[in-house]
């Protein structure tokens, strides 16, 4: 079994990023969601500390998952409905209880503070979140950018222009709320690692169409969130540089970090925190393993995507970051722009045939024994009619599996039935490949 | 033969909400085209100013197990409903469907319609803003608009003029104005017509083709002048959240153990349906019907103030209290819903510091009324024991 050279480096930063938000002096503290674009922040200074929505609340729940509950509940008790996204409920819950914890254990009296919220608004709770946020702080200051994706989006012409406006505004909006000069050279800068990390990762991802795939799905949820955290540093895309490089070495020598794989699954949903590790043991011990998921390649990873309907998860060649044209304000915006209506979760998330094409590019492209379906109950983003419409597709090719999970909100899960489908999911593999069809 | 009293023409319109299909096709029998539209965001004027009737999808009421084979149980009951209509076949005459891009749950009810109820080739998605304050918002919208525009003119086979446009947003302006001549009834000390009444009259403006309406609502409006109802009795209650076209829910309000009186609500299938204009005159009509929509009381999934992340709603909301004076506030949503119980929570500590006492009502097609009477009685005793004297 092959183990990661880069792994605590990966560990260190995640970790390093969030002690900074927490402990460093001074500098500029910006909360929102991980899914905007987040180098025009540093067009304001290298001491800008980031706290990620979505990655905050998972690794929060991971790290301390009572702590977690005790989250939720006091969200809950404090009027959020029990519907709701249960990220949005665990980091509203943190400052309920004005208390936070991250990765490392700490977990802190008195909640920190941001001086203001650079967010995104898809889902209709996005932006709901940080406005709860906001307001239960008194009113901290906040920009949402709404990124009308979904299905190509990034070649729309009008799309690219309606979300480049609101950041180049956003950029204005920064500078007067902080009363900090802006730099374009700082922000160039920002967005090219930006640019380069989403697409190392793209890279990194596609190797595991190689079989046997070098990494399995624990890893690759434990090796992106430092692209979550904060991707825009010198220090992240040396990282993600470090790691392709190792990740094409194991590929040159047929290694693997686990080389036990029978069945290949190919996996649509969000990282569920109580159910994951269970659900995966019985795949493992079965020889089946997660190569590809729509949440560990999409979230922070970019890839050739759509040629008209058709999607392919072949990455981009990095080469193509460093020869972007970023001698603008405006330029570097468009290129980020582009590049984030490009992620691959968003393309689904307004357009029921981007996400099925996904799937089906997916299942081809990483060879697929297998396709299992986990959507979160508390995401609407994550419970498009896609997935049910894939159970229809895939009817007649490979075996797909469905049971319901939750980011974080255990009581949402129904784990001894989800495990029963993991099991018969496995045996309808088993079966499939004894007709001699896998 | 128009209807002859008020109450009569109160009634045509309440049969036209029961049985909405039997309307649209009576337009169609006439010639008519028809587009059903999912949500309030569409400009229906492009549609009219082409010749075609939008109508709203409304819904049934009912449990729809089918649905529950496209879309996953945790979306909102009005998002199923909607679907189910399409899967059960219900709106087969209309000769296309529209929405804007709205809520998720909304936009994969559009997308059963479009996969599995036969409207593949007769759709359109208009892409729209999902926050409705931001600066370019205007300019995509009036992108997104004459795109629409094209692709109607290519449906309709005919163009849509200038004047087409100006006349349609002529007659929808006339439409929002009479409606609001007839809400600001409910401020009267003796208003002559019902906040039930008047929901149903809203409802049916959707659905309806507005020509027609607005001769309606001018006989109406010219019937009730003047006139004087029954003093309004009990807890003066506010209804505000999302969509509700279960008018029945509303009559409730008035129907209950104790006294009450429905004087407004704030809902995208009542007052933020109508409570705005197009500019008129203008020489840019799609520059005009997005600066129009603009100015709509948002929908919580699209209402966020850059800079501040205030909920411009709000200040409606308030505004409303002031004029409506109620005593009560009813917070009404569908169960699932996301962005609705987040401003909910929101509101919740303004009416409280306006003394004003509040209940949700999460409405879901599974819940009986009778449970809702129960929550509403119980928020009708507790405004009556915090008034003076109670």
């Amino acid at each position: 079994m092959y183990q990661l050279k880069v792994w605590g480096a990966f560990k260190d930063y995640q970790k390093n990023r969030y002690r900074d938000y927490l402990f460093a002096p001074g500098g500029l503290r910006v909360t929102g969601s991980t899914w905007s674009v987040l180098s025009p922040l540093k067009g304001l200074g290298e001491d800008v500390y980031i706290l990620g929505g979505e990655p905050h609340s998972a690794s929060a729940a991971g790290t301390l998952p009572e702590e977690g509950r005790l989250d939720l509940a006091a969200a809950e008790s404090a009027g959020l409905g029990f519907h709701s996204c249960s990220y949005l409920k665990l980091f509203v819950g943190e400052i309920v209880r004005d208390r936070i914890a991250i990765t490392d254990g700490t977990n802190k009296e008195g909640y920190v503070r941001p001086d203001l919220v650079w967010t995104t608004h898809l889902c209709t709770q996005h932006s709901k979140w940080y406005q709860e946020v906001s307001r239960r702080l008194g009113g901290v200051p906040m920009y949402a950018i709404d990124m009308i994706g979904g299905g190509n989006a990034e070649k729309d012409a009008k799309i690219v222009k309606y979300v480049s406006d609101q950041l180049d505004e956003g950029i204005r909006w920064l500078e007067r709320v902080t009363g900090r000069e802006f730099s374009d050279e700082r922000f160039a800068r920002a967005a090219r690692n930006e640019i380069k990390v989403l697409v190392l990762w793209g890279n990194i991802c596609a190797l595991n169409m190689h079989a046997p795939a070098p990494l399995d799905e624990r890893r690759l949820i434990a090796l992106f969130p430092p692209a979550m955290v904060d991707r825009t540093t010198d220090e992240c895309v040396r990282l993600y540089e470090s790691l392709l490089a190792e990740v094409k070495q194991m590929v040159a020598a047929n290694e693997s970090v686990v080389p036990e794989q029978r069945f290949r699954v190919v996996y649509f949903g969000l990282a569920h925190t109580y159910g994951h590790p269970e659900t995966s043991r019985i795949l493992r011990d079965a020889g089946a393993e997660i190569v590809a998921s729509i949440y560990t390649f999409g979230t922070t990873g970019n890839f050739k995507g759509f040629t008209g309907k058709t999607w392919s998860w072949q990455p981009i060649d990095p080469a193509w970051v460093d020869g972007l044209d970023l001698s603008t304000r405006r330029k570097t915006i468009e290129a980020l722009a582009k590049i984030v209506l490009g992620w691959p979760t968003w393309q689904g998330v307004r357009s029921y045939w981007a996400i099925e094409e996904m799937a089906k590019a997916m299942v081809a492209e990483y060879k697929a024994d297998g396709l299992l379906l986990a959507p979160t109950r508390s995401c609407e983003t994550d419970f498009r009619n896609g997935y049910i419409a894939m159970q229809r597709i895939f009817r007649d090719s490979i075996p797909t599996a469905e049971y319901d999970t939750d980011q974080v909100d255990v009581r949402k899960m129904d784990l001894p039935g989800s495990k029963r489908k993991t099991e018969l999911f496995v045996q309808l593999m088993e079966a499939r490949q004894r007709r001699g069809q896998g | 033969m128009p209807p002859k009293t008020a109450r009569a023409i109160i009634e045509y319109f309440r049969g036209v909400t029961e049985d909405p299909h039997a309307y649209a096709r009576s337009l169609q029998q006439k010639g008519q085209r028809v587009a059903g539209y999912m949500c309030t965001h569409v400009p229906e004027e492009v549609l009219y100013a082409a010749g075609i009737v939008p109508v709203r999808i409304i819904t049934a009421h009912t449990p729809q197990a089918i649905s529950r084979s496209y879309i996953h149980e945790t979306y909102c009951s009005f998002s199923h409903d909607c679907a189910y209509q399409g899967l059960e076949h219900k709106y087969d005459y209309l000769d296309l469907v529209v929405t804007a891009s709205s809520c998720i749950h909304m936009s994969e009810a559009f997308n059963v319609w479009v996969r599995f109820a036969g409207f593949q080739t007769k759709s359109y998605l208009i892409p729209y803003p999902h926050i409705m304050q931001t600066k370019p918002a205007r300019g995509f919208m009036v992108e997104s608009f004459a795109e629409f525009k094209q692709f109607i003119e290519s449906f309709a086979g005919r163009a849509i003029t200038d004047a087409d446009l100006e006349a349609a947003i002529g007659v929808y302006n006339r439409n929002r104005r009479l409606l609001k001549q007839l809400w600001d009834l409910l401020k009267l000390e003796r208003p002559p017509i019902s906040g039930p009444d008047l929901a149903t009259v809203t409802l049916a403006a959707q659905v309806m083709d507005k020509a027609e309406c607005n001769r309606l609502l001018e006989q109406l409006v010219h019937k009730l002048a003047g006139k004087q109802g029954r003093a309004p009795a009990g807890v003066r209650v506010m209804a505000t959240g999302g969509a509700c076209d279960h008018t029945g829910v509303l009559d409730l309000i008035e129907r209950l153990s104790y006294p009450a009186t429905l004087v407004f609500v704030d809902s995208c299938t009542a007052a933020r349906y109508f409570w705005f204009e197009v500019p008129e005159g203008r020489p840019d009509k799609l520059d005009a019907i997005a600066e129009g929509y603009l100015s709509r009381i948002p929908c919580p999934a699209k209402d966020v103030v850059p800079g501040t992340g205030e909920k411009e709603r709000f200040r409606f909301v308030q505004q409303f209290i002031e004029e409506y004076r109620p005593d009560a506030v009813v917070c009404l949503y569908q169960r699932f819903c996301s962005p609705q119980p987040m401003d909910v929570v929101a509101l919740k500590p303004i009416l409280e510091k306006l003394g004003i006492p509040s209940t949700d009502l999460e409405l879901d097609t599974t819940i009986p009324l009778a449970q809702f009477g129960t929550q509403l009685e119980a928020l009708l005793e507790i405004t009556q024991r915090m008034a003076p004297g109670g």
